[in-house]
């Protein structure tokens, strides 16, 4: 082969687009490895089990209420009354039962004296009419402002004794937890850990849209040269070369990025109690993303076998497969016709498709997203309460990611080029 | 096996050869019956645990808080106990009121009486009461006051009226029926497997749970024995080409049965629980373990039947889509290479034919594809459970939603394996077709 000007200006110009589209794949795994973890420090701190399933979250909530009722408690006029009407009854009840003590027949002379002298002196009447004076002593002592402050004080105290009976373990989870990614993250509350997060999040998406671009863009540019160069027999070998790298970078770029990102959680509850609200927000019920290395890693680590099957199949079948004829299509355009006529190297390059099936995971990645979605979606949907009391609201975060497109465009670039190998080999085969 | 078989005429070769398969296709028939019988227990097993095991009659269930309830009243009514910081400011609250009421008193006495008895009595009042020393007994008073609403025989007498109202709510009519209708339920069940208690209930549910699943396993194995043996025979027999259509539809047979046991089998078990929920309730403490939220086997026609179920389209869409990687594709492909080896030219080299018989077979790894996806996003869902480990927090202390007991089933590797041998015996007709495979 001759290394003409041609050549090695074409050769440069690939290797530059090549390497634009490598970088972007390496910027494109760290910023997708970047979101991964800061969602799943998220999803943990915000988990349903350190929040809505906690004990502990519930009585923080619900003692604030029960406090600020507290705090806000006054005797109204209204149950003044009431409060004068019971202690008015008690009196009463009181009176009468002395009355009776006293003029039942007495049998000591002392007792006798006793009832008399009472009768003389007190007429049970009149005393019954005294009770009511009597009476608005006692609510009005009761209900001063310096009374009620100490009632106050004595309920409160007695709601901390009892709510500090109501507990589970999650308090020390939660602590640790927050600790942890307060640290990380260089936050002091709640509120700046999402905010901080979310902004992150942000980020990382627009970049991961630029360097998908980036990605997409040196492989249109290096198909769109190789169109204009068709006509130039002598550089085909080069271009077809290249473009096996590039497949080769859509395939490992698209089986180690994430895939589909499922993320349920419910965004708010509210729930009305003594005429205050006690909300919960943001309460991750579930989150995974994975990328096709990814759900192979996790069957393969499972223990059992059955599971290590599907894993090694799927290994072979979408991964190994497609690398093997990857190599064996560079070597078939690359080396002498002897070794490309090899029964090994043709069966790879011609014959192994039907059991390439990295076309059938790109359908079953999308068919699995579309199912969950909606399987999830209506889940969800039916926790979304709407009452006077109660108010949920659920999000359904469920999303394919970046490595599921560059996965499907590994695949559609494949199918091209052995439509472009097989043209080019049959015109072989008839000079 | 090839040297035995060249001796003997063609035709009694084939005739062996037919009825030696038709009786391996017997066995695998009744495998595979077995398997789908054994496959409808285990269904209805489950549902049994589930039912048992179910959240609503644990967690949400009357029957398992009245003892808690009880254990709660108990507690707070009978050891109700006044801090001393409470006790003081009681015993100041009480002496202020018991103050006012001797300043009113003494106000009444101290107006003008008009009556003569009136006179007498004020008369009598200053002489025989002394205020003061009244006022003095003041602070006893108050404390023999307190005493009185805490003393351990108020406290049991006003403990058991809350019990009785307790239980008055009990009978209440609605709670009562459900707690009859749980019992009679619970019931059936013991006697239905058996057994006097929940525990051993599911003891002897997991036992014949287990139990089943192994002899799945075996019958799976002996399934796949059988077409390992269909296999080997193609090995044995690659150079006797007269005997490969008859060979080759038989295979097909067995594909067919493949399908069928691969189709109605389960194929993937969904087991959704709290493991734990464990908390003190004011003093009392409550543990909930196990609660079962869902757990079910699926075969592929069960996921397909909740896929077409949503309300959403795509998803029924995807659901008609796995029935026709499931079903139609493969049905389609198994006549199509029938078709392509016997039918005429015409019909065999047809292009719909020949894609079906040799193309299509990788399609139906798309519903293996979806089962593993979902397997890995539903079931092996260690996530939350490392990084609680990674930060040494105990998982058991937190209420969890965990999937993690969910499992494939023997009706996924029969799927595998119908979609592999389907895969091997299209590359088969390949090299015996007597047309163009091209």
């Amino acid at each position: 082969m001759k290394y003409s000007f041609a050549t090695i200006s074409l050769l440069l110009g690939l290797s530059f687009l090549l390497a634009i589209g490598v970088f972007s794949a390496y910027k494109l795994d760290a910023l997708s490895a970047e979101r991964e973890s800061l969602k799943e420090d998220y999803s943990l701190s915000n988990s349903v089990s350190l929040g809505l399933f906690s004990i502990d979250a519930w009585q923080d909530r619900i003692s604030v209420v029960i406090r600020s009722q507290l705090h806000d408690f006054h005797i109204t006029p209204a149950q003044k009354k009431d409060l004068q009407a019971t202690v008015e009854k008690e009196m009463h009840g009181l009176v009468r039962k002395t009355v009776n003590e006293i003029n039942r027949p007495q049998k000591s002379l002392g007792g006798k004296l006793k009832k008399l002298a009472f009768n003389a002196l007190v007429d049970s009447a009149e005393l019954q009419a005294q009770v009511r004076p009597f009476a608005r002593t006692i609510v009005a002592k009761v209900a001063s402002p310096k009374s009620e402050r100490r009632l106050k004080r004595i309920a409160g105290s007695k709601v901390t004794q009892l709510t500090s009976q109501i507990y589970d373990s999650v308090r020390v989870a939660n602590d640790t937890v927050t600790k942890y990614m307060y640290q990380k993250y260089k936050v002091s509350n709640p509120v700046a850990f999402n905010k901080r997060i979310n902004g992150q999040l942000a980020l990382i998406d627009t970049q991961q849209i630029i360097y998908v671009a980036g990605l997409i863009g040196s492989i249109l540019a290096a198909l769109t040269l190789w169109f204009a160069l068709r006509k130039q027999v002598q550089l085909q070998t080069v271009l077809f070369v290249f473009a096996l790298l590039f497949a080769l970078l859509l395939l490992v770029t698209g089986s180690v990025i994430p895939v589909i990102e499922v993320d349920a959680r419910i965004r708010s509850l509210e729930l009305q109690l003594l005429g205050e609200k006690i909300i919960f927000q943001n309460q991750v019920l579930f989150y995974q993303s994975k990328s096709i290395a990814g759900i192979v890693g996790t069957l393969l680590s499972q223990p059992k076998p059955d599971t290590i099957v599907v894993g090694i199949l799927i290994l072979l079948f979408i991964l190994v497969l497609p690398l093997l004829r990857l190599i064996a299509k560079g070597i078939y355009v690359l080396s002498p016709k002897k070794i490309a006529e090899n029964v090994v190297v043709r069966y790879l390059t011609f014959e192994l498709h039907k059991w390439d099936m990295a076309d059938v995971m790109v359908v079953g990645m999308l068919m699995t997203y579309i199912g969950l979605n909606g399987i999830l979606k209506s889940q969800l949907s039916a926790l979304n309460i709407q009452d006077k009391t109660l108010q949920v609201m659920t999000d359904n975060g469920t999303s394919l990611q970046p490595g599921f497109y560059i996965f499907a465009g590994y695949v559609v670039f494949a199918a091209i080029l052995s439509q472009i190998l097989k043209r080019v080999s049959s015109n072989d085969q008839l000079h | 096996m090839p040297a035995t078989t060249s001796r003997l005429s063609p035709f009694t070769a084939k005739l062996l050869l037919i009825a030696g398969l038709l009786v391996l296709l017997a066995a695998e028939s009744f495998f595979g019956y077995r398997l789908h019988e054994l496959s409808a227990r285990q269904e209805m097993i489950k549902a049994d645990h589930a039912e048992v095991n179910s959240i609503a009659y644990g967690l949400l269930s009357v029957d398992q808080w009245q003892d808690e309830i009880a254990g709660v009243v108990t507690r707070q009514v009978k050891h109700f106990k006044l801090t001393k910081l409470q006790k003081k400011e009681l015993q100041t609250e009480i002496e202020e009121v018991l103050y006012a009421l001797i300043a009113k008193a003494e106000a009444m006495v101290e107006k003008k009486p008009k009556s003569l008895a009136g006179k007498i009595r004020k008369l009598a009042v200053k002489t025989f009461v002394n205020t003061d020393k009244i006022k003095a007994g003041v602070p006893a008073m108050a404390r023999d006051i307190i005493a009185k609403a805490d003393n351990p025989e108020q406290k049991a007498k006003l403990s058991d009226l809350a019990m009785s109202k307790f239980s008055d709510l009990q009978q209440a009519k609605p709670i009562d029926s459900a707690l009859r209708a749980n019992h009679q339920l619970f019931d059936k069940m013991y006697r239905k497997y058996q057994v006097g208690s929940t525990p051993a209930l599911n003891s002897k549910l997991d036992h014949l749970l287990t139990a089943i699943r192994a002899e799945m396993y075996r019958y799976c194995f002996l399934i796949l024995g059988c077409i390992v043996i269909v296999l080997a025979l193609w090995w044995f027999l690659r150079k006797q080409v007269k005997l490969h259509t008859t060979l080759f539809i038989l295979s097909l047979l067995f594909a067919f049965i493949l399908l069928g046991v691969g189709l109605s089998a389960s194929m993937i078990e969904v087991d959704c629980r709290i493991s734990t929920l464990d908390f003190t309730l004011l003093g009392e403490h409550v543990l909930f373990k196990d609660q079962v939220l869902f757990y079910e086997s699926k075969s592929i026609l069960g996921v397909v039947e909740v896929l077409i179920k949503q309300p959403a389209i795509d998803s029924i869409g995807v659901g008609i889509l796995i029935l026709s990687f499931s079903i139609l594709f493969p049905v389609l492909k198994l006549s199509s290479t029938g078709v392509h080896l016997l039918g005429r030219k015409s019909i065999a080299e047809h292009r719909i034919v020949k894609y079906f018989a040799f193309q299509s077979g990788k399609w139906s790894m798309a519903d293996v594809i979806v089962i593993a996806i979902l397997m890995t996003y539903i079931g092996l869902n260690g996530l939350l459970n490392s990084q609680l480990a990674l930060l040494n927090i105990r998982s058991q202390d937190l209420t969890l939603i965990s999937t993690n007991n969910t499992a494939l089933q023997p009706g996924y590797i029969i799927f595998i394996s119908f979609v592999l041998y389907g895969l091997i015996l299209s590359t088969i007709l390949k090299y015996i077709t007597p047309n163009d495979a091209h």
